[in-house]
């Protein structure tokens, strides 16, 4: 007889491979669709892979060699980590199928493990890109026994599994919080977003530290801050102990804490899992609702209405959806409270540079945080089994989408304009140059609106099974974050040196122009590709 | 009253995968005035062809027209005219019932004064009315057909297209859905619904087309597809046969 958590696993994957969908699939133009998609995150992996031998080279060419195992253990923790926290809600809870999987003779807890190894499984590819890349440098510069390899690649499977079920266990915690209010959504958005800031502080301090060990020589730095790492955070000290000098004990206790962990967690979970997700299911009905005089809208503006309630109706999507403007608000305020001088001094470790000489970059700082994350690369896949809706409403597309880009606008401007007005009155910018940043700044929210709805409409995706599917892990929202966060870096250092030599406000208004004729042509693109055929 | 072509449904066609086709040749007419009803085995064609009706499923052969307008060339005027209410209606969750309606009525361009009246007269007909301020997901599988029955009607229709539209109604709902479909008819709209339930059929419908295998294989007027029989009789002596 067959294991039944082994066929619940099972099941899971298939629910949702692409594989299964090709090879089954007849329509060619969707085969070919699913093939793109392979051929898009194949690409994402072959990026980091290429990050992490650039890493072991810089490693390898400074006699760090012995540092890499740590590194490696880390990157994949800390992936790891990041990766789990921002699905748990919408893959361990308050997931579609929980009914039917909870009708099924399968035990709470058999149920929530599964779903994590379905979690971990799925991105395995992630780690085992890292591994393998970090193992190839590491294996070039050490040259060690041959049976390293074969420790390297087991070890590193245990690597996620710590940080995953740690993911979990919070995810587990905010769950069981929200569940207990009549506004769960909310409630679990904050402290979804309330957590991920403390990790980010969490960061700095440890920075912080790290920078305090008044080490001056950059290698030295690297060396000890990966000790540190390994001291601070347990099982990547012990890989790294278990491959570089086969501690015995290192590896008895990074497989064994593991498998204790993982037994712990999902004891702990099993028993309220049941509870937690009936909660988070059931919806307050209160059955007073009293007719009033109803309001007439335009149809952009009751699509962008709409757009609006699918994301205040979801944690996933709302806190992808919101978190880079509330970091944008923070940093507006904190650079209000603190002023530049001080921020410089503790962020950047270094004598602050003269003020002016940062002052172009600063829309592309706040767009660096605003525009991290745009509502219309996932919305076009968000209407999923809703699809009939607009597709038998008398709504042209090009309503539909403009709709969309609209509530992206409303979303994203208010936050750009207040980053934008706190970074400048820190700066003491002049009046007229903060004008043109605020413009210039309007102006990468029209692009981001109007980009991210040509990806999220080429790369549309209705046949997911969970909503993370589409607002994490899509090829729209990967095609548009990582181009777009490169470029916006990139423009800003390019706006920082222009701005040496040319008058800020020329530079400012060239890339006015540059980001206008780009927004411009996405919009055009978006209301040809509304004239396509696309459902 | 003058009776007119509403939609007409002329050698359509439509092919999943390797060439089985799911409607073969289908043609067919529903009049003004009409309750058409459209009945077959699961699996029989009947949802694929309402789907491509309504302009959810894209088809290659054949032709569909709406009010003389071709659902392929012109399909927003197809779709102004017509309300679709699937078999299984997935709404908008994070939405209320209330706002779920106004979005219809702002798609439609209905008056503020006009919808009001109609969410009125529909929610109190279906007893909803006090749920209209809750959020969809908190609705059971009745109340989500309730409201899409509402949705489609609220902006008076000149086609009502259903697909099994008596699947989770309570008694009295369904009760009250068959006294709104004779009362459209008769201001005269046209209606055109699948359904499994041949006793509904046979007392509701003035037309009927029955569905195997993706083909037509009788369609007429009542009298003339049962003669005496009951439409159940009749359905399985087709059926049979062909």
């Amino acid at each position: 007889m067959k294991n039944k958590n082994i066929l619940l696993l099972k099941a899971l994957l298939l629910s949702t491979s692409r594989v299964n969908l090709y090879r089954y699939c007849k329509d060619k133009k969707k085969r070919k669709k699913i093939v793109g998609g392979f051929i898009g995150v194949g690409l994402l992996y072959l990026m980091l892979m290429a990050y992490c031998v650039a890493m072991c080279i810089g490693y390898g060419e400074y006699g760090l060699a012995g540092s890499m195992p740590g590194m490696c253990a880390t990157m994949i923790s800390a992936l790891a980590f990041i990766f789990t926290f921002i699905k748990t809600n919408g893959y361990l809870f308050n997931f579609k199928e929980y009914d039917m999987l909870m009708s099924l003779p399968f035990k709470s807890s058999s149920v929530a493990a599964c779903k994590f190894m379905y979690m971990y499984i799925n991105s395995m590819p992630w780690y085992a890109s890292i591994s393998v890349s970090m193992l190839i440098g590491y294996g070039i510069y050490v040259k060690p026994a041959i049976y390293v390899y074969p420790l390297w690649i087991v070890l590193s499977l245990f690597l996620p599994l710590i940080p995953m079920l740690i993911a979990s266990f919070l995810g587990f915690l905010i769950a069981r919080i929200g569940s207990g209010f009549r506004h769960k959504t909310l409630i679990q958005t904050i402290l979804t977003i309330l957590l991920v800031l403390l990790i980010f502080a969490a960061r700095f301090l440890i920075e912080d530290v790290f920078r305090n060990d008044k080490v001056e020589e950059i290698i030295e730095v690297t060396s000890g801050a990966m000790d540190s790492v390994s001291d601070i955070y347990l099982p990547a000290g012990w890989f790294s102990n278990a491959v570089n000098d086969l501690g015995k004990s290192d590896i008895l206790l990074l497989v064994g804490v593991s498998i204790l962990l993982f037994t712990v967690v999902f004891l702990l979970v099993g028993r309220s899992y049941r509870s937690i997700n009936s909660k988070l299911k059931s919806h307050a009905a209160s059955k007073n609702f009293r007719m009033k005089a109803q309001k007439k809208n335009s149809v952009v503006k009751a699509v962008a209405f709409k757009e609006f309630k699918r994301m205040t109706g979801s944690t996933v999507y709302m806190t992808n959806g919101i978190l880079g403007m509330v970091l944008a608000t923070i940093a507006g305020v904190v650079a209000l409270v603190f002023g530049y001088d001080k921020i410089s001094e503790v962020m950047l470790k270094a004598t602050p540079e003269g003020i002016s000489v940062i002052r172009p970059a600063i829309p592309f700082a706040a767009y660096f945080l605003v525009g991290m994350y745009s509502t219309t690369t996932s919305t076009p896949s968000l209407e999923g089994k809703n699809y009939w809706i607009v597709q038998s409403l008398p709504i042209e597309k090009k309503k539909l989408y403009q709709g969309k880009m609209l509530f992206n606008m409303c979303l994203s401007v208010p936050f750009m304009i207040f980053t934008i007005l706190c970074f400048c009155i820190t700066t003491h910018t002049p009046v007229i140059e903060s004008a043109l940043y605020l413009v210039l700044g309007i102006a990468m929210c029209a692009f981001s609106t109007a980009w991210g709805c040509v990806c999220g409409v080429k790369h549309i995706r209705l046949d997911w099974e969970n909503e993370v599917e589409v607002i994490k892990q899509s090829s729209a929202v990967a095609i548009y974050m990582f181009p777009n966060m490169f470029a916006g870096m990139a423009l800003g250092t390019l706006a920082v040196v222009l701005g040496m030599k040319v008058e800020h406000n020329l530079i400012t208004l060239g890339f006015l122009l540059l980001v206008g004729v780009l927004a411009a042509l996405s919009y055009r693109k978006v209301m040809r590709l509304s004239k396509k055929e696309i459902f | 009253m003058e009776n007119k072509v509403i939609l007409e449904i002329k050698n359509y066609s439509k092919t999943y995968g390797e060439g089985k086709k799911a409607a073969d040749n289908v043609s067919l007419k529903v009049m003004s005035g009409d309750i058409y009803g459209f009945i077959g085995h699961n699996g029989a064609g009947k949802s694929t062809t309402i789907r491509a009706v309504v302009g959810v499923l894209d088809f290659e052969e054949g032709e569909i027209l709406i009010d003389g307008h071709s659902v392929k060339k012109e399909p927003m005027e197809c779709k102004k005219v017509t309300a679709y209410i699937p078999d299984n209606p997935d709404l908008y969750e994070s939405l209320t019932g209330i706002q779920y309606l106004n979005f219809i009525a702002d798609v439609f361009e209905i008056g503020t004064k006009e919808r009001e009246e109609s969410i009125k007269k529909y929610a109190d007909a279906f007893e909803i009315t006090e749920s209209l301020g809750d959020t969809i997901n908190s609705y059971s599988h009745g109340m989500k057909q309730k409201l899409a029955i509402i949705s489609a009607l609220i902006h008076d229709p000149k086609l009502l297209v259903l697909d099994e539209p008596f699947v989770g109604l309570d008694p009295k709902a369904s009760f009250i859905l068959k006294g709104i479909m004779r009362d459209m008819c008769s201001k005269g709209t046209a209606i055109f619904f699948s359904t499994h339930v041949l006793d509904v059929a046979e007392k509701l419908c003035n037309k009927v087309a029955m569905i195997k295998k993706g083909r037509i294989i009788a369609s007429g007027t009542m009298d003339e597809l049962t003669e005496g029989h009951s439409l159940e009789e009749a359905f399985l002596e087709v059926e049979s046969e062909k």
